[in-house]
């Protein structure tokens, strides 16, 4: 077995076997990049018809980000709630000239702010940020690997959830069939979640710790952090999307 | 290859009795220790206090007094290779090959070097689903040899081994173990283990720590097991006879609802679970159980037996109501039905905790309240049983050895204790349907007796009882049936049952016998 055999791909070498959109080419980065930038571009959202414009520039690269439509509706859910709820509010409250048109404009912004983070956060693996937060961002190894951890605790929240109701749920502290019941038993299983999530924290440090990691003065990384020319095109595709409001408000004035 | 040196080590536990008391140790570089105790008596303590990690659990662990050093220096994280008793608790990565790598990147190895101990260290461990597998999907004996893999991979010259094969079938705990010799070399090595006779004639020394949390006696295993053979000792002792099963007072175990003897109390027909990753990422579907059939009876001990990862533990959580099968069924008998239904999943919480008895696979993830004695009596005080349940969950605490630690906090129990207070747990609200999940691990020759007798005797007094266990010597013991699986399926009956298992020598049965039961 050679050396090279030896060393496993990245999680972005395996997205980029196993095909499908574009974007998946990206790492960690570039993704967070081009994630943050449009949050600038959505600033310059005034009108509608500029708000209008950005989205529209958004949904046509949209086919070329999107990892799974039916995976990508459940996170739009929340940014829908929040977009519609602002909305709702400008044109009963805003108080100004138009309010349906005010109300869409500050509808899109939220769109404009909040679309590319949703689409591209998708792609993004825990271990794979970490390694490039510390190998090209050179952030602190400790804070670094902390943090991958955490963002992996909260993956496995969802199985934690399962384990602390199915105990309580064998031991006859499950719900009953009311609906304030059920409320008062899932207030009381998120407070056991809390409590059972500090544990795992405790537990998980102990364990990196009997690893060697108490006193690493050093660390290396096992997977390399490379940029790839298809990070360099996602943040100038981020950038561009930044300045599509900024562009179109100049034309459209 | 480091040497150790214990000086008045002293662990007492705020509001607690001592659970090590003065002990002093000299392990010669090089040399391999087998550390045995009754249930609860400091073992995990004093391995923790080794790999130097009682500091970093002070809240824990209270006054930690006296002097630990390891290759002449105070004992530091890192320096020795843990492996911890719950293997769950040592997960530290997403996935297999990362978790492996973890202790080599904190030594700053070059990426090769990384990935080549990987490698050694995966294969040594006989861990075998593959670096790119997600822990989250592991079973609790594949995730024992990839905490064991971990352990190896930082190459440590002090190796601490917490029971490393204890939820392993015997040919993969004799396999394991061998690997552990093997890839520890010349390192030094301290290992405890229930099993005595697994390991009493490949290490030097034997050192034998008492319930009071002191040495009671060391020296060759040769020497150690004689003494221990002439005492009535609480110890696996290789040849002494496996005791029988405590016949429990009837009145401790009798089920709240009975049903006719040897009815089936529950069935399941083509059962099929596939399971896939939630969250907002969902993961592959994988599918642990496929086809299979279960007939648990009342008055009868059924085993469900299997290596590791062959969906024991799905097919108990199926059975106990607490994972709907994704096809199949899974019926009780209609004179358990409540509201009419006889599928346990569609059991409210308080309908299944009158009817079922669960004993889950890692009982620190069980635990629901603060102190032992309110643990015990949880399911009682739901289920409104007032003074009588009380008094049956305080009784179940007693038998179980558990009563002087009434007050504690569960997760400050031993890890044989918290599998004891689970089955006190499950017990106490009187069920017809007890399913138990490795209910044997970490139990000394006493509790082990007790535990088994817990099980058998809720059988006779007429529960239908479903084990999954890696104990060949409980199967032996309590067994009436098997279901046997591989690979989530059911493997074919065995033939006719033969003699059970050779006495003291669990490493030494293979799978076909591993599935003779009682006639």
């Amino acid at each position: 077995m050679s050396v090279t055999d030896l060393v496993p791909p990245t999680a972005t070498q395996d997205r980029t076997a196993a095909g499908g959109p574009p974007v998946r080419r990206c790492g960690p980065l570039s993704l967070l990049g081009a994630s943050v930038l449009p949050v600038a571009g959505s600033l310059a959202v005034d009108t509608w018809r500029v708000g209008a414009v950005a989205l529209a520039v958004q949904l046509l690269l949209l086919p070329l980000a999107v990892r799974g439509w039916r995976a990508l509706l459940p996170r739009l859910v929340p940014v829908t709630i929040a977009a519609v709820s602002v909305g709702w509010s400008t044109w009963l409250l805003g108080g100004e000239a138009d309010p349906v048109a005010a109300a869409v404009a500050s509808v899109l912004r939220i769109a404009v702010l909040v679309l590319p983070g949703v689409v591209l956060l998708a792609w993004l693996d825990p271990s794979e940020t970490g390694d490039h937060l510390a190998q090209r961002l050179h952030l602190p190894a400790r804070a670094v690997v902390a943090a991958t951890a955490a963002l992996e605790q909260l993956s496995a929240l969802a199985q934690a959830w399962d384990e602390l109701s199915r105990a309580r749920r064998a031991r006859g502290l499950g719900p009953g069939r009311g609906p304030v019941s059920r409320v008062r038993w899932a207030a009381s299983t998120a407070f056991g979640l809390l409590v059972e999530a500090l544990r795992r924290a405790a537990r998980m440090s102990v364990a990196m710790d009997a690893r060697g990691f108490a006193d690493a003065a050093g660390r290396s990384w096992a997977l390399p952090a490379r940029w790839a020319l298809a990070d360099t095109v996602l943040l100038v595709v981020g950038a561009l999307l930044a300045a599509v409001p900024l562009v179109a408000t100049a034309l459209l004035g | 290859m480091a040497a150790v040196r214990v000086r008045g080590l002293t662990v007492a536990p705020a509001g607690s009795r001592p659970v090590l008391r003065d002990l002093d140790l000299d392990v010669p570089a090089g040399e391999r220790v087998l550390l045995v105790g009754p249930s609860g008596s400091g073992k995990s303590t004093l391995l923790r206090a080794l790999a130097g990690l009682l500091d970093a659990e002070h809240d824990d662990d209270g006054a930690v007094t006296g002097e630990v050093l390891v290759g002449g220096r105070p004992a530091g994280p890192g320096a020795a290779g843990l492996l911890l008793q719950d293997p769950l608790d040592a997960v530290v990565a997403a996935t297999a090959g990362r978790d492996t790598a973890f202790g080599p990147e904190n030594a700053v190895l070059d990426r090769p070097e990384i990935w080549e101990r990987v490698a050694r260290a995966q294969a040594a461990a006989s861990f075998r689903p593959g670096r790119e597998r997600d822990t989250a999907t592991l079973s609790g004996g594949e995730l024992q040899r990839l905490g064991l893999a971990g352990a190896l991979a930082l190459r440590p010259g002090l190796l601490l081994l917490d029971e490393p094969t204890s939820m392993l079938d015997a040919p993969t705990a004799l396999a394991v173990r061998d690997a552990v010799l093997a890839a520890a070399g010349d390192s030094t090595l301290v290992v405890v283990d229930h099993d005595v006779a697994a390991w009493a004639h490949v290490v030097d020394r034997v050192l034998v720590l008492g319930a009071d949390g002191a040495v009671v006696d060391d020296g060759p295993p040769a020497a150690v097991l004689a003494r221990a053979a002439t005492s009535t000792s609480e110890l696996w002792i290789p040849g002494a006879p496996v005791p029988d099963p405590l016949d429990v007072p009837s009145e401790l175990v009798t089920p709240a609802l009975r049903l006719p003897g040897g009815d089936v109390a529950l069935h399941g027909r083509g059962l099929r679970v596939v399971r896939r990753r939630r969250g907002l990422r969902p993961g592959p579907a994988t599918t642990v159980l496929d086809g299979v059939d279960a007939e648990l009876r009342t008055g009868a001990v059924t085993a469900l037996t299997g290596t590791s990862g062959a969906g024991k533990s799905t097919l108990v959580a199926v059975l106990a109501g607490l994972l709907r099968p994704t096809a199949g069924d899974v019926l009780a008998a209609p004179g358990l039905a409540a509201r009419g239904r006889r599928e346990p999943w569609r059991w409210s919480s308080a309908e299944l905790a009158t009817r079922v008895g669960w004993i889950p696979q890692h009982p620190e993830h069980g635990v629901v309240r603060p102190s032992v004695r309110e643990e015990v009596r949880a399911t009682g005080r739901a289920l409104g049983l007032g003074a009588a349940g009380d008094r049956r969950a305080d009784d179940l605490l007693d038998l179980l050895g558990l009563a002087h630690r009434a007050d504690v906090d569960p997760h400050l129990l031993s890890g044989g204790e918290q599998r004891r207070l689970g089955v006190a747990s499950a017990l106490a609200a009187g069920p017809s349907l007890v399913l138990a999940d490795e209910p044997s691990v970490g139990q000394d020759r006493a509790t082990w007796a007790v535990v088994a007798g817990v099980l058998r005797s809720a059988a006779r007094a007429g529960a239908a009882v479903a084990v999954a266990t890696h104990d060949a010597r409980l199967v032996a013991a309590c067994a009436d049936a098997e279901v046997a699986l591989a690979g989530g399926r059911l493997l074919p009956a065995a033939g006719a049952p033969a003699a059970g298992p050779a006495v003291g020598t669990p490493a030494d049965d293979t799978p076909a016998r591993l599935a003779a039961v009682r006639p």
